[in-house]
Formats: structure tokens, C-alpha cells, sequence
């Protein structure tokens, strides 16, 4: 691994965890060398038949934004890991995609270099679709039937060029989610055309679908089929 | 990174899902057990059977309230919020008008507690105003208001504003009507904003707002509720004028305390709650399904899920309204009764505050309003804060309650409006997003739970203190229990605002 130790190699850590435990989280990686972090709110899905049956298939989860130099990402997951077993099923994931520029991240100057040991694994990728409210529950069955496990589904607003609109003095803007599915890079391809294909996101106003490197995950789980 | 699963372990993560959706409430309902089985062995022993349907009511509630929790969450809160959002999206301002009076009044008209409210008024004015009229009266106000409170957002009135002209008009109502109605009229504010109808406006309210861009989004999620709640208090006091009455003619009949049996009471109340959670449901089943075929048209998955929510939220209503009737509510009376026969005054007013304090930890809606907060402000503000908050608010409400029991020369309205008018100047002064919480939790906090369990405590205690009116001293009990959270969580945002500005 030739590791450049001039430049700061910028990676994004996202975890995403059972709700109340994103504090925690942030916490934790700050000892471990993280300046700072973004915590929002989503919802987990998981493909379990009975949990669908009855209807508690979701559940909300808090998702943790970090950025840092790529020196620490071993460190973080396994303290993490450790920390907060993610080993153990359930217990929320965390992952970490290589990011080109970082602005406004101070680099603490009290961290060690830690060794990166270990394969670089770019075993996995990460997939963001980005479709109208209430639709994110198609995309899920869409990847789930191609070989998803599970996904995260976050509310957000946001709109195109033109759909910007006034209402008297409310600001109307579309109400949106974002589902994002991290996959193993064989099933992806399987994963991003039956999206594709069922949301019809390529054609105009139907969506935005975009995906990323996984460098490095933790707390993932295959399937026992 | 890969592990197979055993059994065990599959096993072990549906047990993790169903523990943790009921640890919190176990940890809420929890408190209240505890303090009424301490004071059960100490000082007020209220006998085996009403302790043992105790228990086994918290069992009842424990239960109930895990699965109508989950219910409101993936059934009665996302109808709200699709309303809420389709109605804005097609910006059409008297299609929200229109369908924010046809929601407030068909969601409110079915509401148990309104029911009863309009039954006790009934009988108080010897039928002068008939429960029939009091019930379509006080849902016309709930429906008015709820589209007053829908049009502010939309036309961006300032929330603090709007309550203040609410308010002015309900105070110059209160000078011309006759005293013996203002309990009335403030309980019926916050007996009706029930369990069914509270998850219901703040997610109506949510959905509105949710469709805007900007820091209005966060700050317009609250406030329906108290808006909503004035409309009964304004249709309460206008019927009194118009009715010409000077005073009560009537009065209620205290049912004693019936000691014998247990199981006996679960299965007695087990129907009667099915059949009223049934008809408090009905309204909100038919207006969801109008909208599915006019606006919302989901997919076949989504209805089954909104669905298994509305079968969650049913089971889970009945269980607790079972377990509080049958279990908590003669619990409560005998407590209170026990406690004011003691004849030391302060511990009526201490045991007053303890169980406000705890009471309130197991008050349905409270949860519902605590979700939305995370959701909206992504955790900024913390659940505990405003528990507590709510909590201490609660418990000085119930303890200032039996203040008034006990001393007789003090009157309702001493308390309440010096209250109401240090709660709206507050609001001038409170963060936005604040004023809106803190006057949606009013409603919040008078939910099912104070309604049996506080009310039939203050009504325990009236009757063990000689020259108290047993049930004319109870009503207002409910108007302070909805009123002291408003200051309470004012202060709580101003405190928040300012450590927020040190910060930076």
C-alpha cells in the first residue's frame, strides 16, 4: 500500500446506526481522531419476510457523516467495531468511500499515523437514488430482488431547475428521499439496472441515481440462504 | 467481513426489535408503578384487589402502549403527514381550508374523551346543553381552527400572534361568562385534543410544512395542536353565553368505589374501549380512504402497510384504555381518598407532584410528540429535555390542583389566567420552534392518562375533604395540566437559545 504521506488523503466514514446512538458514535470517533462530524435521521429497511408480514420491517436509524485522512479509516473501524460490536448483527454499520477534495477539515496534528495493514478490499460500492417522496419503498424492492439485503431511506427535500414554486408566502419545495444501498461490486451492476429499470430514472423528472467506491466497511453481513 | 447467522441468531435479532421498541416503554410506564405500590405499602394501603388490578393494568398498559406506539408510527402518522403534504401541493387555499375543517371535525367528533366531556356538561346544566349539541359544537371550533391553523403557515403568520388574538378572545369570553363554566370550558380544550387526535394534527401540521424549503420548514411542524385546542375552549364558553345560563343547575353522581373483583373489570371494559376505539377510529379510516382515491393513490404495499399500522394502532388504544380504566383509574381514587383521610395537607400536595411527575411518562401522545421533535430537529433537541420538562410542568400543575382542592378561597381562574397570560408573553420572547412545541404539549400533556388516573386522584382527595365539591373541584384539573407545559417549555427553549448562543 503506497500510502503518500505528504498529502492528506481525504476519505468520508458514513455510519449508520439505531437512532440515539449517533452521539455516541461521534464521540467515539473523535477519541479515535475524527475533528468532527454531521448527524442526520433515516429509516433502515431490512428483507426479512416475517418482519414485512407484520409491518416493523423499518426502523429509524441516525446516520453519522465523517470526514478524515484515509490513515485513520482502520483505526476508526476497528475501534468502532469494537466499541460498539458491530460484529454482531444489528448492531449498524459503517463505511468508508475515497472523497477528492475536503475544504473546512482541520487535520489534528496530535494524531499518530497508524499502519494501514491489511488488503485495501474495494469489495463493495455504495448506491444513492434519488426519487419523489414515497417512492423510495419501490426502489428498496427493486434492489432487495436483485440481490440487496437492505437500504437506508432518508427524507430530504430538493428540486430541479424548474419546479421551484411559490404558494402565497410559503416556499414550496418537492419533498424527496434518498436510498442508499451498499452493495458487493459483482451484484451491483444487477442492482443498478432493476432501479433503473422499475423507477425508469432515465427519463427526465424521474430521478437521480449516482454511485461511489466503498473502500472499506464494517458490520456488513451476507446472507444466509 | 462476512459471518453466517445461525438460528439462534435470527432468533436473537427479532427478540433485539421487539425489546427495544418496549424498553422505553417499559422504562416510562415503570415510575408510576412503583410510587403508587411504595405508597400502597406505607402510608395508604388501598387493599389487595384494586392493588393487584393495579399491576396487572400496567401490564395492560405496558403492552398497549409498545403496540399503539408502533401503530401510530407506520399508520396514523403517515396518513396525517400525506394529508397534510398532498393538500399543499396542489396549492389550492380553499382546498386546505376546506379539508382542514372537514379533518378537525370528523377526526375530533368521534373522540372518547369529547364524549364524555359533553356527557358531564349534559348533566351539569340539567340539559340545557344537550350532549349532542356540545359534541357537533365543540368539533365545528376544533374544525375551524384546524384550517385557521393551516391558512397561518400558508399565509405566514406569526404563530405567537395568532395565539395571542386566540387567547384575547377566550379571556374576554371568560369576563362575560359564568364562573362555574370556565373549568368546563378549559378542560374541554385539553380533553379533547385526545390520543387519537393529537399524533393525528401534528402529523397534518408536519405534512403542510415539510413541503417548504428553508428554516420555516422546522420552525411551522408545531403549533396546530395548540391552535386546534382553543377552538373547543372558544365553542365551550360561547355556548354558555348564548345559553343564558347564570349558573350549574345539575350536578354529577360520584360512583363509589367498587373494591370486589379483578379480572372481573378487565373483561367488563374490554368491549365498551374496542367499541369506543372503533368509533374514535371509524372517521379517520373513511377520510383516509376519500384521500387514497382523490390525492393519494399509493401502491398496493404502502396501503397494507398504513394499514397493519391502523390494526396496531387499534389493539394497542384498547390494551391501554382497558389497563387505565380497569386498572389505574379506582387505584387513583382510593390513593387520593386515603391520602387526603390522612389529614396532613402537604403530603396530598407532595404525592400530588410525585405522580404528575411520573404520570406523564406514560401519556401516549407525549411519545408522539417527542418523535416528531427528533424527526424535525434530526436530534438536535434531546428527548430527555423535553420529557423532563413536561414532566416537572405536569407536576406542578397536579400539586397546585390539590392546592386548590385544599384551600377552597383560592378559584380556578386565579391560576389560569395569570397562567395563560405569562404563557403568551412568553411567546414573544421564546425561540419559533419553541412556541410551537410548547403549545402543541398542552394537548399533549392532558391525554388519556391524566384524564383517568389524576382526574379520579384530585377526585379522591375532593371527596375525603369536608366543604370540596367532589367532581366541580375536579374539573380544571385537566385545564392545569394543559396550561403548565406551555410555560414550562417556553422556558426551556429560552434557556436552549441561550446556551446555544454562548456556544458560538
Amino acid at each position: 500500500m503506497g500510502i503518500e504521506k505528504v498529502d492528506i488523503v481525504p476519505v468520508l466514514h458514513v455510519a449508520v446506526v439505531d437512532i440515539g446512538m449517533g452521539s455516541r458514535i461521534l464521540n467515539e470517533s473523535k477519541k479515535i481522531g475524527i475533528s468532527g462530524g454531521t448527524i442526520f435521521l433515516g429509516r433502515g429497511t431490512v428483507k426479512k419476510p416475517i418482519l414485512e408480514l407484520l409491518g416493523i420491517n423499518e426502523s429509524k436509524k441516525e446516520i453519522v457523516l465523517m470526514i478524515s485522512d484515509k490513515k485513520i479509516e482502520e483505526r476508526l473501524h476497528e475501534g468502532l467495531t469494537e466499541k460498539f460490536h458491530l460484529d454482531k448483527p444489528n448492531k449498524g454499520i459503517i463505511f468508508s468511500s475515497p472523497v477528492n477534495r475536503i475544504i473546512g477539515i482541520r487535520t489534528r496534528e496530535d494524531v499518530q499515523d497508524s499502519i494501514v495493514g491489511g488488503k485495501e478490499s474495494m469489495e463493495h460500492e455504495v448506491i444513492f437514488t434519488i426519487v419523489e417522496r414515497g417512492l423510495g419503498e419501490d426502489v428498496v424492492d427493486a434492489a432487495t430482488s436483485a440481490g440487496a439485503r437492505g437500504a437506508t431511506i432518508i427524507n430530504a427535500r430538493g428540486s430541479g431547475a424548474h419546479e421551484h414554486e411559490m404558494f402565497f408566502a410559503m416556499n414550496i419545495e418537492p419533498e424527496k428521499e434518498i436510498v442508499m444501498i451498499i452493495i458487493e461490486k459483482e451484484k451491483s451492476d444487477n442492482v443498478i439496472n432493476a432501479i433503473k429499470e422499475t423507477m425508469h430514472i432515465d427519463e427526465p423528472g424521474k430521478g437521480v441515481m449516482f454511485v461511489m467506491d466503498v473502500s472499506k466497511t464494517s458490520g456488513l453481513f451476507k446472507d444466509d440462504k | 467481513m462476512s459471518m453466517q447467522k445461525t438460528t439462534k441468531e435470527r432468533w436473537r435479532y427479532y427478540l433485539n426489535i421487539l425489546t427495544q421498541k418496549m424498553k422505553e416503554v417499559i422504562f416510562s410506564i415503570l415510575p408510576i408503578t412503583v410510587i403508587v405500590l411504595l405508597l400502597n405499602f406505607t402510608i395508604t394501603p388501598i387493599g389487595t384487589n384494586l392493588i393487584l388490578r393495579f399491576v396487572i393494568g400496567a401490564v395492560f398498559i405496558t403492552l398497549g402502549l409498545s403496540i399503539f406506539l408502533l401503530g401510530v408510527d407506520i399508520g396514523v402518522q403517515p396518513i396525517g403527514s400525506l394529508m397534510g403534504s398532498s393538500l399543499t401541493r396542489r396549492k389550492n387555499i380553499w382546498l386546505i381550508l376546506i379539508f382542514g375543517f372537514i379533518l378537525g371535525f370528523f377526526i375530533n367528533v368521534a373522540e372518547p374523551d369529547l364524549l364524555v366531556l359533553a356527557g358531564q356538561v349534559d348533566k351539569v346544566t340539567s340539559g340545557v346543553l344537550s350532549q349532542t349539541n356540545v359534541v357537533v359544537v365543540v368539533s365545528v371550533g376544533i374544525g375551524l381552527l384546524v384550517a385557521v391553523g393551516l391558512a397561518r403557515i400558508v399565509f405566514k403568520i406569526p404563530l405567537h400572534k395568532l395565539l395571542t388574538l386566540l387567547y384575547g378572545i377566550i379571556f374576554i369570553l371568560v369576563i362575560f361568562a359564568p364562573e362555574e363554566f370556565i373549568g368546563i370550558a378549559f378542560d374541554s380544550g385539553g380533553a379533547t385534543t385526545g390520543s387519537m387526535t393529537v399524533p393525528f394534527i401534528l402529523a397534518l401540521g408536519l405534512g403542510v410544512s415539510s413541503t417548504q424549503a428553508g428554516k420555516d420548514s422546522e420552525e411551522d411542524s408545531f403549533g396546530l395542536v395548540g391552535v386546534a385546542s382553543t377552538g373547543p375552549m372558544i365553542a365551550v364558553l360561547s355556548m354558555s353565553l348564548l345559553s343564558g345560563m347564570k349558573s350549574l343547575t345539575g350536578s354529577l353522581p360520584y360512583e363509589a368505589i367498587d373494591t370486589t373483583g379483578v379480572l372481573v373489570h378487565f373483561l367488563k371494559e374490554l368491549p365498551v374501549m374496542a367499541y369506543d376505539v372503533v368509533m374514535a377510529m371509524l372517521p379517520l379510516v373513511v377520510l383516509f380512504l376519500i384521500f387514497q382515491v382523490l390525492f393519494f393513490k399509493l401502491s398496493k404495499k404502502q396501503l397494507a402497510r398504513i394499514f397493519k399500522g391502523l390494526i396496531y394502532t387499534f389493539i394497542g388504544f384498547v390494551l391501554f384504555l382497558t389497563g387505565v380504566n380497569a386498572g389505574f383509574m379506582e387505584a387513583g381514587s382510593a390513593i387520593g381518598h386515603a391520602l387526603a383521610s390522612l389529614g396532613k395537607e402537604w403530603i396530598v400536595v407532595l404525592v400530588g407532584f410525585v405522580l404528575g411527575f411520573t404520570v406523564i411518562l406514560a401519556e401516549p401522545a407525549v411519545y408522539v410528540l417527542n418523535e416528531q421533535i427528533q424527526e424535525v430537529t434530526s436530534g438536535h433537541i434531546k428527548k430527555k429535555a423535553i420529557l423532563y420538562t413536561l414532566a416537572i410542568g405536569v407536576a406542578v400543575a397536579v400539586s397546585l390542583s390539590m392546592i386548590r382542592i385544599l384551600v377552597p378561597s383560592i378559584r380556578l381562574w386565579h391560576l389560569l389566567i395569570p397562567g395563560y397570560l405569562i404563557a403568551i408573553i412568553l411567546s414573544y420572547f421564546t425561540p419559533k420552534l419553541f412556541v410551537g412545541i410548547a403549545f402543541d404539549s398542552g394537548g399533549v400533556a392532558s391525554g388519556p392518562m391524566t384524564a383517568t388516573f389524576i382526574l379520579a386522584f384530585a377526585q379522591g382527595v375532593a371527596d375525603a375533604i369536608e366543604g370540596a365539591d367532589v367532581l366541580m373541584d375536579a374539573f380544571g384539573v385537566i385545564s392545569m395540566v394543559a396550561l403548565t407545559p406551555l410555560i414550562a417549555i417556553q422556558i426551556l427553549g429560552i434557556i436552549y437559545e441561550r446556551k446555544s448562543a454562548k456556544r458560538s
